[in-house]
């Protein structure tokens, strides 16, 4: 296939048909930011956080999933697109428990660090908060699905890479959630591959490996002021 | 090439499989999902997926008959509500919920298509339109 | 403006279940003619009629029928939309109840041009009760040898509105849980089992016939420059005469909803459903026509009496019960926007709510992956526009 032009923050590149423009702003040293996007996997277009400006089109478009074409004239950072992903992080912290505090994951939360970066203030968007049960009866892993923000990782990677599928979507709307066998706890005697895979590629801390006190974290800590 | 199998049809059809479920032998229970799931060599987990999406798959038991009664603005312009009491009033029990003999369950539902007869309401698959509450308990009386 | 029947000419005039009184009033003669035609003929003489998609989005048929005839591939499909889960819209209800094998007909014609072999109709699970009778046609036009090549099976629905969208619809036919897809690809080029694949309304594809038959021109004839022909509207609400009417497009709306619906001491409209516009009554001679408002045709009227925030409120209840749940604007988006309006229709609003709604508004439009979450808040945006004051009557303390 061959190489085609296009116009990207006002720079003209060229890159091969087929490619994502995802994949060509990041070859091109310019970082979108993505939620459910994972490499090498079919892309979701669940979480919509990859938006971009595509010059003659009515809305935004994903671009972890649409490949470029020629001539095509994109904005990745403007305003417009800014305030857009500004509001779409709200929207995922809407019904997000404010837990930071005692979340193991608070320090490598990809939430947290997506909210920085878009300088997300105060957000303006709250809604009731799903509450359920921690799942921590199994060895390798705990569930807390309030803290999950449906970017589907977990599902594709379990399926995908695992060749598994533990967890499926089920029920819809705000209700939906990521569910094991029958909407039920991983049980104690659940087996799986005891991979990690999941538990790495989650953003947030809604799953993770059940630690003991004082063992290490999966990041660095914190950077404290002062 | 692991990049587009993802999307590939599905072999079996899960929700056909469910539907063809529940209209056999009723709601679907975890025993009928569970076995779903074996016969169709699918996750129980995408089985149930699909079964919780659907408002007219019944995870939950259901009553010998289900009474939907639609609560959308064209039934609600034209005094739902009352219909919707007058129901609640001559089962005891509310939307939601299914009567302690199980004749009934009742629900509430969005738009059914029946506006220009509005208010309506399916019971199981029957049509009844024009309600008003003075016409419910005959309606009812028929379904045992 | 008298009503135009084009779509709905058979409608009372037959048996729906008896194909004999069909065939006397022409029918299956496009189908005959059709299959006389090359299938670019055929394509060409519906592009022709400038025939638009009935079901709310508006796309050219024409250009939609070749698309997938021009998509490579021996395999193809053609689906018939009857989903019909916008709130107020029960035309493809009638049609069906009245005239199902017109639609048969469309959809084989479809086939044929696009190069499908095989024909699904998608019936809401609400219109089991149709089952027997649609059935009843498909299996009367295979006996009558107009099927031969062509199979076509109905697939029910189970109760999602989201179903209606055309690449939830195609998840859902192919069994999972109704998500809508990204696009691209277009169904056009990969829709059905990755298939390329046209999805049409009930209602255009029971244009079809007439065209093949009278020829595109004459279609063409009737309407506005970008809007041709006639469209089924559902009227319901405040009316004194609820129903299915059909009119030439371009014709105004208090035609329709004062003269033949018989609405007086009106309030506001709302057109398109739960996705559709809400009108004030001083825009009632707008034209009918997907430049000014159209949608799928359900007109909802309502009177003095009603509130703004009740019928905004519910109807965003109604989005956000059947959002299908995939993309954060819209899974996100219609709950915090039922739990604001609530909030404003106990009169427990906060003011700077209001902003809030325009910015989310804005987002959701912008960023929603499928036309649910898109135009989940054109309702809300236009009351906030006209009926400002409601909303502000809903702030605490006001
Ligand atoms: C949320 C949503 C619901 C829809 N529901 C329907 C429906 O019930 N029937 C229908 O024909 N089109 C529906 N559509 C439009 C379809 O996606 C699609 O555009 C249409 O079926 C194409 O046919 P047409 O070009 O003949 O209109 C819906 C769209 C959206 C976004
Ligand atoms: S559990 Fe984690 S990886 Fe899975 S969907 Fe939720 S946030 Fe994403
Ligand atoms: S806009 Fe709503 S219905 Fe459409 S994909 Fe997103 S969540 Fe689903
Ligand atoms: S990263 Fe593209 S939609 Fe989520």
């Amino acid at each position: 296939m061959g190489n085609i032009s296009l116009t990207l923050n006002g720079t003209p590149v060229s890159a091969p048909q087929g490619m994502t423009i995802l994949e060509v702003a990041r070859e091109n040293g310019i970082d979108i930011p993505t939620m459910c996007y994972l490499k090498d996997l079919a892309p979701v277009g669940a979480c919509r956080l990859c938006v971009v400006e595509v010059e003659g089109s009515r809305t935004l478009v994903g671009s972890c999933h649409t490949p470029v074409t020629p001539g095509m004239v994109i904005q990745t950072h403007s305003p417009k697109v800014l305030e857009v992903r500004r509001v779409l992080i709200e929207l995922m912290m809407a019904s997000h428990p404010d837990t930071c505090i005692v979340c193991e994951a608070a320090n490598c939360c990809e939430l947290r660090l997506r909210a920085t970066d878009l300088e997300v203030g105060m957000p303006r968007f709250r809604t009731r908060m799903h509450y359920f049960p921690v799942e921590d009866e199994n060895p390798s892993i705990i569930r807390d699905m309030s803290k999950c923000i449906l970017c589907r990782r977990c599902v594709a990677a379990c399926d995908n890479i695992e060749g598994k599928k533990m967890f499926s979507l089920a029920y819809r709307g705000f209700e939906t959630k990521v569910i094991y066998d029958l909407d039920k706890p991983i049980g104690s005697n659940e087996t799986c591959r005891d991979c990690k895979t999941c538990i790495t590629l989650c953003p947030t801390g809604a799953l993770r490996l059940p630690m003991k006190f004082g063992q290490e974290k999966k990041g660095p800590v914190l950077y404290v002021k002062g | 090439m692991t990049k587009k199998a993802a999307r590939v049809k599905t072999p079996d059809n899960i929700l056909m499989a469910l539907q063809e479920a529940q209209a056999r032998s009723g709601p679907l229970t975890p025993e009928v999902m569970a076995g779903l799931a074996a016969s169709l060599g699918v996750p129980s987990n995408d089985v149930y997926g699909v079964a919780s999406f659907y408002s007219f798959l019944s995870i939950r038991p259901l009553g010998r008959n289900v009474i939907r009664v639609c609560q959308s603005l064209p039934c609600h312009l034209k005094e739902g509500q009352a219909v919707i009491d007058a129901i609640r009033k001559a089962l005891g029990v509310g939307p939601g919920r299914t009567t302690e003999d199980s004749r009934f369950t009742f629900e509430l539902v969005n738009c059914i298509g029946l506006c220009d007869g509005a208010p309506a309401m399916l019971i199981n698959h029957d049509v009844h339109t024009d309600l008003t509450p003075g016409k419910i308990a005959g309606i009812l009386q028929k379904y045992k | 403006m008298p009503q135009e029947k084009v779509v709905l000419r058979n409608c009372g005039a037959i048996d729906p279940a008896d194909i004999k009184t069909h065939r006397a009033r022409e029918g299956f003669k496009a189908l005959e003619k059709a299959r006389g035609m090359t299938p670019e003929e055929v394509i060409s003489e519906i592009k022709t009629s400038g025939l638009r998609g009935r079901g709310g989005a508006g796309f050219p048929c024409g250009i939609k029928w070749e698309g997938a005839r021009n998509s490579p591939g021996d395999e193809k499909y053609v689906i018939g939309n009857a989903d019909e889960g916008e709130v107020g819209t029960f035309k493809d209800r009638y049609i069906i109840q009245n005239d199902p094998f017109s639609l048969v007909e469309g959809l084989a014609i479809a086939g044929y041009a696009v190069g499908a072999r095989q024909g699904y109709i998608y019936l809401r699970w609400e219109y089991s009760y149709l089952l027997d009778l649609l059935r009843g046609a498909i299996d009367q036009a295979r006996a009558a040898g107009y099927l031969d090549g062509f199979r076509i099976e109905v697939r029910q629905g189970a109760g999602a509105y989201v179903c209606g969208e055309e690449s939830a619809l195609m998840e859902s036919v192919e069994g999972k849980r109704g998500e809508a897809r990204y696009r691209p690809p277009f169904p056009t080029v990969a829709g059905l089992f990755q298939k390329p694949t046209t999805i049409n309304n009930v209602e255009t594809l029971m244009n079809v016939a007439p065209i093949v038959l009278k020829g595109g021109a004459w279609y063409a004839g009737m309407g506005t420059e970008r809007s041709r022909g006639t469209k089924v509207f559902s009227v319901s609400g405040d009316v004194a005469r609820p129903g299915v009417y059909e009119m030439v497009l371009g014709s105004p709306l208090r035609e329709l909803v004062e003269g033949l619906a018989g609405a007086k001491d009106i309030k506001m409209i709302q057109i398109g459903g739960a996705t559709g516009r809400i009108i004030p009554y001083d825009q009632i001679d707008a034209p009918l026509a997907f430049e000014s408002y159209l949608g799928a045709g359900a007109i909802t009227v309502y009177n003095r009496s009603r509130g703004v925030l009740e019928i905004v409120g519910r109807t965003m209840e109604f989005l956000a019960e059947e959002s299908c749940g995939k993309c954060t604007p819209c899974r996100q988006g219609t709950e915090w926007l039922v739990e604001t309006l609530d909030r404003f229709r106990r009169g427990e609003g906060a003011a700077r709510d209001i902003g809030y709604m325009q910015v989310l508004a804005d987002t959701m439009a912008l960023s929603s992956l499928c036309g649910l979450g898109q135009a989940a808040c054109s309702g809300l945006v236009d009351t906030l526009k006209y009926f400002r004051d409601d909303y502000d009557r809903g702030i605490s303390g006001k």
